[in-house]
């Protein structure tokens, strides 16, 4: 049928308004490169979902703006329609199809959730823990292990090519491990240790990761990185870390004393339970620091009135641990003291 | 049509002032109005937390509050959007047009419905004291625990708890309410597949808050035990289980979702045949699509918990699967519905079309999250926002603006400007496309939900600052609507019974009715007794409109 040109020109601006963004939109329409082999998969499954989504919306609103446009009420057209009240062959169409397509669809999700949840034998095991608001990633077959400090997450170095499995651990709230780059994520569950495998596939690259589920305050900067790496690069990379551990061995937990002892505690990852502390000017002194959170580690930092980091205590006190640091003298004057794993804890060190 | 005389002596009622009415009324209208009064209060007070929670993501940095003030807005907002603005919204049509489209006189229990309403307004205040008492609830909507427990979250977590408790024993209590009216007071020649749809959704929902609220207000209930007198029900640290709580909370969470869109889809499936001329198309499809969505609607509920790593996925994949096809019947109802009629677009009509090609994408998206694997990459990120803003604001706040521009003369005697409701639907629409779509984009990308800020580097600015501004336009969209609201109360109530020559029996009494709802009801022999009255019963072709139509006829 011949359409009047104000109804054409209306229908191609609709069309215009509804396509142009969907064709630009289309490589937005899709998540990265997978960096994993499971990765890969589960982006060639988003395909095969996307695209019938794409055809049903596409459908759907065509056949909205046709009923809209061609079955509009024209002036002074009193009459009624007529009155149809079902089709039952229609209707039993658009059961039955619909159904068998998303049957096929959920086949197709569960091969593919086989695949990418299988587990095989690892050749590298890592153990991430998730506090409030920092991780630890620990290699327990080479003994290595590293905290985030502040906002800055601490850096996961896996080799490529090889099945690394993966255990994930909390004992405070419960965070997810999500890198976008993997398009994968797993909750990190009080007590339930999560497990999952990866492969990955190129060396040299970093990939940007971080806490998917809410944690609390400071969730939103519980970042992390991942950095990837040859087979050989990856256990050169083990020996030079493991020796300069053993070059710096760590000391003691409640070691070295120097000076008057000043007492601190923590019990959550907020705030320290004492808000300020008091030293002699020009004298070191040693700060014992009890950490009662369940969850988290802790540390001692001093910053200066500019801002300027003038002293961080290591190793950080685990759950339960109580560290001494000591302390060189400071000039008199007043400090903030705070905690370098969760830097909203902080508390006023007067020196006089 | 004539406007309906009443019997002489009708409208001679017990005078009481106009406040101590408003507040002692047991009338289910009044109550009516009133849930949709207090809903639109909460609604512009959780889109006032969205604009500043949008204002802080517009660009990186933390501007305008601190990462502790953002994680209370956004649970405040999602707590009170969806306890306190649609739940109560829908709540609040229901009880305004059940009673009058079953022909009954009120609801089953009019003191009881009081109660109903008075238990949000109160609820309500408690939750947001928090703000007051040293910080509102801050664990988002879903309050997962441990994070909920007392040793990480402050004071305002249990004014959150007692008030979810107030507002859950409001929505039990409504629920009976309501299935007492439709199943015991129906007008004579009533049977239930003469009913409406919007009281057919409305009963499903009923039912499942009846099955599904129990659950959650005893695990808020158990959350208070845990955090305030050391039980051991979800913290791992004193022997409970946190995924408990998940699954208490979604085993409510989730048919609460369809608890939400169902009535929307009522009003919808009133709205377009009305407007389009003809019945709606499947009537028993309909119905049968609806009591599928309920059914289903209890076995999905671990597709939120795909990641947790404690479900097991084929089940709840399968069933989330399946529970897309009722979905996609009613939209191919909906569409049927419109084909071959003769659409006239009047602002509610507007607003169901606004709701047909937005709450689709809400439809389209989820769908894709029902793949386990697919649910990995995008659980937790804006993706999920995407989609349940296309569901709830797309879907079922299109709905609720269908309803009120619908019923409002029915209400109040006048009908809304149509003007002003133009410029309302066509800025709720761009606007909601536009704070929306994009999260799409973001969540592929990889931003998590629930984040306060984000960096410079991660290449997301783009994007959140078109949702930002889409945020105002929305915000921008309701001003319109109050302002037509206004105007239209201060001028003449001239809107007659029947301004829409619509099916149903609340538009052959008075607008608005008189307390006692219908002087004499037409005869009831389909789900269209006022058509068949003005038309003739079973009429498949025109009558000569002429000498039927309503006198403002033309006028749209």
């Amino acid at each position: 049928m011949q359409w009047p040109p104000r109804v054409r020109s209306v229908a191609s601006i609709a069309g215009l308004v509804v396509l142009a963004p969907l064709l630009g939109g289309c490589s937005a329409l899709y998540p990265p490169n997978a960096a994993t082999d499971q990765g890969a998969d589960i982006r060639n499954l988003y395909t095969v979902f996307l695209v019938p989504m794409v055809a049903i919306f596409l459908l759907v609103e065509g056949l909205i703006l046709w009923s809209v446009i061609r079955y509009r009420r024209r002036k002074g057209d009193e009459e009624l329609p007529v009155q149809t009240h079902g089709n039952n062959l229609l209707e039993v169409t658009w059961t039955v199809l619909p159904t068998l397509l998303v049957l096929a669809l959920f086949f197709v999700s569960w091969q593919t959730l086989n695949k990418v949840d299988a587990e095989s034998k690892p050749e590298l095991t890592v153990d991430v823990t998730g506090f409030q608001w920092q991780w630890t990633f620990a290699y327990p077959q080479y003994g290595l292990s590293y905290t985030g400090i502040g906002d800055q997450g601490p850096v996961l170095v896996l080799p490529v090519d090889e099945v690394v499995h993966v255990r994930l651990h909390s004992h405070d709230v419960i965070h997810s491990f999500y890198v976008p780059d993997f398009l994968f994520k797993r909750d990190v569950i009080p007590g339930q240790v999560n497990n999952f495998d990866l492969t990955l596939k190129d060396a040299g690259v970093t990939y940007s990761g971080q806490c998917a589920q809410l944690c609390g305050m400071d969730h939103y900067q519980m970042r992390f990185t991942v950095r990837t790496m040859t087979p050989a690069d990856f256990q050169a990379w083990v020996q030079a870390e493991q020796t300069k551990t053993r070059a710096t061995p760590t000391p003691p937990p409640g070691g070295s004393v120097a000076g008057p002892t000043l007492q601190l505690s923590a019990s959550n990852t907020t705030n320290f339970d004492q808000s300020s502390l008091t030293a002699s000017a020009g004298q070191p002194f040693t700060v014992v620091l009890t950490n009662k959170t369940a969850g988290a580690p802790h540390n001692f930092a001093i910053r200066d009135s500019s801002g300027k980091v003038r002293f961080t205590g290591l190793p950080l006190a685990q759950p339960g641990q109580t560290v001494s640091y000591a302390v060189p003298a400071l000039p008199a004057g007043t400090y903030t003291f705070f905690c370098s794993v969760h830097p909203n804890m902080q508390g006023t060190l007067t020196v006089k | 049509m004539a406007t309906t005389v009443l019997a002489p002596g009708a409208t001679r009622i017990y005078q009481r002032s106009a406040l101590y009415e408003w507040l002692t009324t047991t009338d289910h209208k009044k109550i009516g109005i009133l849930y949709l009064t207090n809903s639109f209060l909460f609604f512009l007070l959780a889109g006032l937390l969205a604009l500043v929670i949008r204002s802080e993501l517009a660009v990186p940095g933390l501007q305008f509050v601190n990462s502790s003030t953002y994680n209370q807005l956004f649970t405040m907002h999602g707590t009170t959007m969806i306890f306190l603005v649609l739940m109560p919204f829908l709540a609040g049509l229901g009880n305004y047009a059940v009673p009058l489209q079953i022909g009954a006189a009120d609801m089953a229990f009019p003191r009881i419905n009081a109660l109903s309403f008075w238990m949000l307004p109160l609820g309500g205040i408690l939750m947001f004291s928090g703000f007051f008492f040293g910080g509102a609830a801050a664990e988002g909507w879903t309050s997962y625990s441990p994070l909920a427990q007392a040793k990480y979250s402050g004071s305002g977590t249990d004014l959150w708890i007692v008030a979810l408790l107030l507002i859950g024993t409001s929505s039990i209590l409504g629920s009976i309410n309501f299935l007492a009216t439709i199943f015991k007071l129906r007008a004579p020649g009533m049977t239930l597949l003469r009913m409406p749809i919007f009281v057919w959704t409305v009963m499903v929902t009923s039912l499942l808050i009846l099955l599904a609220t129990p659950v959650f207000t005893s695990g808020v209930f158990m959350l208070y035990i845990d955090r305030n007198f050391g039980g051991a029900f979800f913290d791992p640290a004193s022997g409970g289980n946190p995924i408990l709580w998940q699954n208490l909370f979604w085993f409510f969470g989730h048919p609460e979702v369809y608890i939400l869109i169902l009535p929307a889809m009522g009003v919808i499936s009133e709205v377009v045949p009305v407007f389009s001329r003809k019945p709606i198309f499947g009537y028993k499809a309909f119905i049968f699509a609806t009591l599928l969505i309920g059914g289903l609607g209890f076995s999905v509920w671990a597709h939120h918990m795909f990641t947790t790593g404690a479900v097991y996925l084929p089940f709840f994949s399968l069933m989330t699967s399946l529970i897309g096809v009722p979905t996609g019947i009613k939209f191919f109802n909906w569409i049927a519905t419109m084909w071959r009629g003769k659409i006239t677009f009047a602002t509610p009509m507007l607003f169901a079309l606004g709701f047909l090609t937005t709450f689709l994408v809400g439809g389209l998206d989820g769908a894709i999250l029902a793949s386990p694997p697919v649910d990995y990459a995008l659980h937790d990120t804006y993706w999920i926002v995407a989609h349940i803003h296309f569901v709830f604001f797309g879907g079922t706040m299109f709905g609720v603006f269908a309803a009120a521009y619908y019923w409002f003369p029915k209400m109040f005697g006048a009908r809304l400007d149509e003007g002003l409701g133009k410029v309302h639907f066509v800025l709720m629409l761009i606007g909601t496309w536009l704070t929306f779509f994009p999260m799409h984009l973001l969540g592929l990308e990889g931003m998590p939900r629930r984040i306060a800020d984000y960096s410079p580097a991660a290449g997301w600015t783009d994007l959140n600052t078109i949702a930002t501004i889409g945020s105002f336009v929305i915000a921008i969209s309701v001003l319109p609507f109050m302002w037509n609201v206004f105007v239209t109360l201060r001028g003449p109530r001239d809107a007659g019974d029947d301004p829409w020559d619509a099916y149903t029996l609340e538009w052959a009494t008075t607008s608005p009715p008189p307390p006692y709802n219908f002087d004499h009801l037409p005869p009831i022999r389909s789900e269209r007794p006022l058509f068949d009255l003005k038309y003739g019963h079973g009429a498949r072709r025109a009558l000569p409109a002429a000498s039927l139509a309503t006198a403002d006829e033309g006028a749209h």
